[in-house]
């Protein structure tokens, strides 16, 4: 029997920028999402049910039960010496239970995305800096640099939402829009009806260089930029109001030292506020990042990387750096915890690979034992943290696919 | 199940009982009457050498949210305690688990947030439903909100504010309204720096004598029984108590709380340009019925300073000690600022500051009005508590701390000519009975029959009071042994206390256009509904009473 039910506002899991205005139709386990950014409504249809999803438990290739998938993994893990929890995005209860889980089992826990979040939190930690966030920004943005192109990748509603809304409270006048990297036509067309758009096309390695020839009284040319193109930002930015920074650490990664990239921003736009006002929005990971390292934070004090010991834990950023572990074989039992990638999952090879993942997680290898789980904002509700790390949000159930979620299997486990 | 406390010296301010030996019977998490006791007690604590008294209530301490979160990040090289039982999270930015331990263990057993951001809430409580064994709430900031400077701007009705103000407490879950720097945060993101009380914001021509009136207005018409908490205009800027006194005026006679006063009692007076207002500010406070407020009392030390007021942080940031801060403008909705901080016994300022929290708590001729705070972590972490009543029940202990002090500071305190100690039974009523008061919590702070087994029994034996309220005998939680000589018994998990005063819902219609128009969210998605507090936050709701019925 077919049943319909239409959806309005479901809250989506799949960015960082959670919008919660997608309309979707369901029809029994199947739904279409009503969106104009195709991107991203091809993006959520792509978590749909197909011929291919994995719906049982399964070890190694066979199909079997629940209860003997979490009896095996009840066993390797007691039979290891080192099991490393992968966080590859889970909302907050299942990241409650993975910090109890790994309390219970002398588990350490990392996050894939961590390298990146430690690029930004690295300036927090060594200067601190000016932020905003996404509604500050919508409203009260009269000029928005953007570094990298990565961004419009990995959040696409970005310009509509926040850079070149409809409507915005305090602009008055027709935003500046300044884009330093290699942006496509298509981001620049977008872009270009809704607001005043400057495009530099700068190695992003030279950031450094460019803000601090903004910065200094006598402007002359550098490696790919004319003086009249940086007189010409320049005026952007002296005449700006309330200016914000963005970018995601990720694209900064094959530039020689992407630490110095951020600092530099970050210094550019403090020192700006000795006279108007800016600040900076970075824009953080797809997998649940932000809701990691938020609930890590308040519930240790640090936002990733940590070993439980005993009924107390130990934190350290380079000896619990999942990939340098992976890669040293100093971890024996990864469980991958990945209830939004729509990436394919790393297995390792000559380690153990258990993986909680949503139906239609797809593998380098098949893993040692999978249990599907639903999707948080699909399958079950939950709380996800939005990139600016003020907003959080509660996800939706839209579907009965039947499945576990992540939590239930890691309280079971516990 | 019948627990009996036998024979304790029990402290009950609000039944004014005063150091009178009785006992206190508990059943199923209440106080019962001992006319009650039907069936036989199950178990008997002997509490001859004890005092009693009912759980303590911090009622201004940063426990939760955005802020509190970028201090734990920010300053990760503090994280390195030692202590046995404990994670290595540093006491002046916990984990929510170190946090709910050290209070239980000194015998707090409810805290509220104090600056619950409302686009924040969600994490906020989140947070705060980490913190294992505590009660706890939060007041929710407004005043600097893009929508509610709006409603003053286009002249709306007082009841159209009302509606607003009762709205926000029910979807952000909050227990009361918090107002920081009125209208100055909003005023920074567009580049001012400084806002007086009679001083026009820039751009939406708004004093902050107009957000205190209307706001201190609404909570009472609404019967909201915490009044408007302020923290007032001029934080920490030398001759900022005129303007505190404005603030106080700006309530015309309505209730007014204001928060952590000693850093806005400051005077300008002396060649330093720094003095202590402390008197101005106490004559006001003892001479007018409708004002408390809570201290925020220094303490020597390292801590980190966190505050909604992005305004002051930034203009503080300079003092950043170690050398970073972070500050932030959030959502059309507030701000938040972190700065890390020592008070320096050897710095003339930090001293004075130190003397004028002291000065207020002994020149308040009423303890019901004056709250014992350090503004955790502002002005030094929640764990000072003890050593704080140590130095207001102690003058031989204060003096001797004063005379290591600079002496210049004597020129512009009065500390030294005060001669007060405060009593056990006035010590409890600012950390029991009086917060409960005024926070409308009618179960808490007392020892009434019906009211919540919220307990902490101290070893009256012990010679050092700072000993004697660091290390409770026995703390009881909701009826439940939690702690005993120091050791934890069992883990409870608290509720989260909330006032829903009731308001015209024709206002959603309104604030679902502007959320629709400007925020990057829904109203739908921004309440915080009671259902959505006990499954996903994981913390139940307990609604409390209004004082009355809405008045307009």
């Amino acid at each position: 029997m077919t049943s319909q039910n239409n959806i309005k506002n479901l809250v989506c899991p799949f960015c960082s920028i959670h919008c919660d205005d997608i309309s979707v139709t369901t029809t029994n386990d199947q739904y279409k999402v009503h969106q104009k950014n195709t991107i991203c409504a091809k993006k959520i249809e792509s978590y749909n049910l197909n011929n291919k999803s994995l719906v049982m438990p399964m070890i190694g290739k066979k199909v079997v039960k629940l209860s003997e998938a979490l009896k095996q993994i009840s066993n390797l893990i007691e039979g290891h010496n080192e099991t490393l929890i992968l966080n590859h995005g889970v909302e907050l209860a299942g990241l409650r239970s993975i910090l109890n889980f790994a309390s219970q089992r002398n588990c350490i826990i990392d996050h894939v995305g961590s390298k990146f979040l430690y690029q930004n939190i690295g300036v927090v930690q060594r200067t601190g800096y000016m932020a905003t966030s996404l509604t500050e920004t919508k409203n009260r943005a009269d000029t928005i640099i953007v570094f990298g192109n990565e961004i419009f990748n990995k959040t696409p509603r970005l310009i509509d939402k926040v850079l070149v809304p409809k409507d915005s409270l305090c602009t008055e006048s027709k935003k500046e829009i300044i884009l330093v990297g290699d942006f496509s036509e298509k981001i620049v067309k977008t872009i270009k009806g809704k607001c005043n758009i400057t495009n530099i096309k700068l190695d992003l390695n030279l950031i450094n260089d460019f803000l601090k020839l903004l910065a200094a009284n006598d402007l002359k040319s550098m490696k790919g930029l004319k003086k009249s193109e940086l007189t010409k930002i320049k005026n952007i930015l002296d005449k700006s109001k309330y200016l914000v920074a963005t970018w995601t650490a990720s694209d900064f990664i094959k530039t020689l030292n992407p630490n110095k990239i951020i600092a530099s921003i970050c210094k550019h736009i403090v020192d700006l506020n000795v006279s108007s006002r800016a600040a900076c929005m970075p824009i953080s990971g797809v997998l649940a990042d932000a809701t990691s390292s938020q609930a890590l934070t308040w519930m240790t004090g640090f936002p990733s990387r940590i070993k439980h010991i005993d009924g107390t834990f130990k934190h350290d950023r380079n000896a619990f750096d999942s990939q340098k572990l992976i890669d040293e074989k100093n971890v024996d039992v990864v469980i991958h915890v990945s209830t939004i990638n729509s990436e394919k999952l790393q297995i390792n090879k000559n380690i153990t690979n258990i993986v909680l993942g949503h139906p239609n997680t797809s593998f380098t290898s098949t893993p040692d034992i999978f249990i599907p789980v639903g999707i948080p904002g699909i399958d079950y509700e939950g709380i996800m943290f939005r990139t600016d790390n003020v907003v959080s949000v509660a996800l939706k159930n839209i579907r009965d696919i039947k499945l576990p979620s992540a939590q239930n299997i890691l309280d079971n486990l516990a | 199940m019948i627990t009996q406390l036998k024979s304790g010296n029990i402290y009950d301010p609000h039944n004014k009982i005063c150091n009178l030996k009785n006992d206190v019977f508990i059943q199923d998490g209440k106080i019962i009457d001992k006319k009650d006791v039907k069936s036989k007690v199950d178990k008997v604590i002997n509490c001859s050498d004890k005092i009693i008294m009912p759980g303590a209530i911090d009622l201004h301490t940063h426990i939760g949210g955005g802020k509190v979160n970028i201090a734990r990040l920010m300053l990760e090289e503090f994280h390195n305690e030692k202590e046995p039982g404990y994670d290595s999270s540093a006491i002046i930015a916990p984990s929510t688990l170190k946090t709910g331990l050290k209070y239980i263990e000194m015998g707090y057993t409810t805290c509220l947030e104090p600056a619950l951001l409302p686009i924040n809430a969600r994490q906020a409580h989140a947070e705060m439903s980490d913190i294992p064994f505590i009660d706890k709430g939060g007041y929710a900031l407004l005043g600097n909100d893009d929508y509610f400077l709006d409603l003053l701007r286009k002249k709306s009705s007082q009841s159209t504010i009302n509606d607003y103000v009762a709205f926000i407490l029910s979807a952000t879950q909050s227990l009361g309204i918090k107002v920081v720097n009125p209208g100055g945060i909003n005023a920074f993101k567009f580049n001012q720096r400084a806002l007086n009380v009679d001083e026009k914001s820039k751009y939406y021509g708004i004093t902050p004598r107009e957000i205190v009136e209307k706001l201190t207005r609404a909570i009472y018409d609404l019967g909201v029984p915490h009044p408007l908490h302020v923290h007032c205009s001029n934080l920490g800027i030398p001759g900022n108590f005129l303007s505190t006194i404005e603030t106080i005026k700006a309530a015309n006679g309505l209730p007014i709380h204001l928060t952590h006063i000693q850093f806005q009692s400051y005077g300008n007076n002396g060649d330093k340009g720094f003095s202590s207002a402390a008197v101005e500010i106490s004559n006001y406070l003892n001479k007018i019925e409708n004002l408390t407020c809570d201290v925020g009392q220094i303490m020597f030390g390292q801590t980190v300073t966190m505050s909604g007021d992005s305004m002051s942080q930034y203009r503080n940031h300079h003092h950043a000690h170690p050398n970073k801060w972070m500050c932030m403008d959030i959502e059309c909705d507030a701000g938040c600022g972190v700065v890390p901080f020592k008070y320096k016994d050897k710095s003339f300022v930090n001293a004075l500051q130190w003397a004028i929290g002291l000065e207020i708590f002994l020149l308040a001729e009423d303890p019901w009005k004056v709250f014992l705070t350090t503004d955790h972590p502002n002005g030094a972490p929640f764990t000072s508590y003890p050593h704080l009543i140590k130095l207001l029940m102690d003058k031989t202990f204060r003096n001797d701390i004063l005379s290591q002090l600079p002496k210049e500071i004597l020129n512009h305190t009065i500390l030294h000519t005060l001669s007060r100690e405060y009593t056990l039974n006035e010590i409890a009523i600012m950390t029991r009975s009086a917060p409960a008061k005024i926070l409308g919590l009618k179960e808490k702070g007392n020892l009434s029959a019906g009211s919540d087994a919220d307990i902490t029994v101290y070893d009256r034996n012990k010679k050092d009071i700072e000993e004697m309220f660091t290390h409770p005998s026995l703390v009881i939680k909701d009826g439940k042994v939690v702690v005993e000589n120091g050791k934890i018994k069992e883990y409870v998990w608290g509720k989260t206390h909330t006032v829903k005063p009731e308001y015209d819902r024709s206002i959603e219609k309104d604030l679902g256009k502007f959320f629709e128009k400007y925020h990057t969210m829904k109203l739908d998605n921004y309440i915080l509904s009671d259902d959505e507090m006990n499954r996903l936050i994981g913390s139940p709701v307990y609604v409390n009473d209004c004082k009355y019925k809405r008045k307009q």
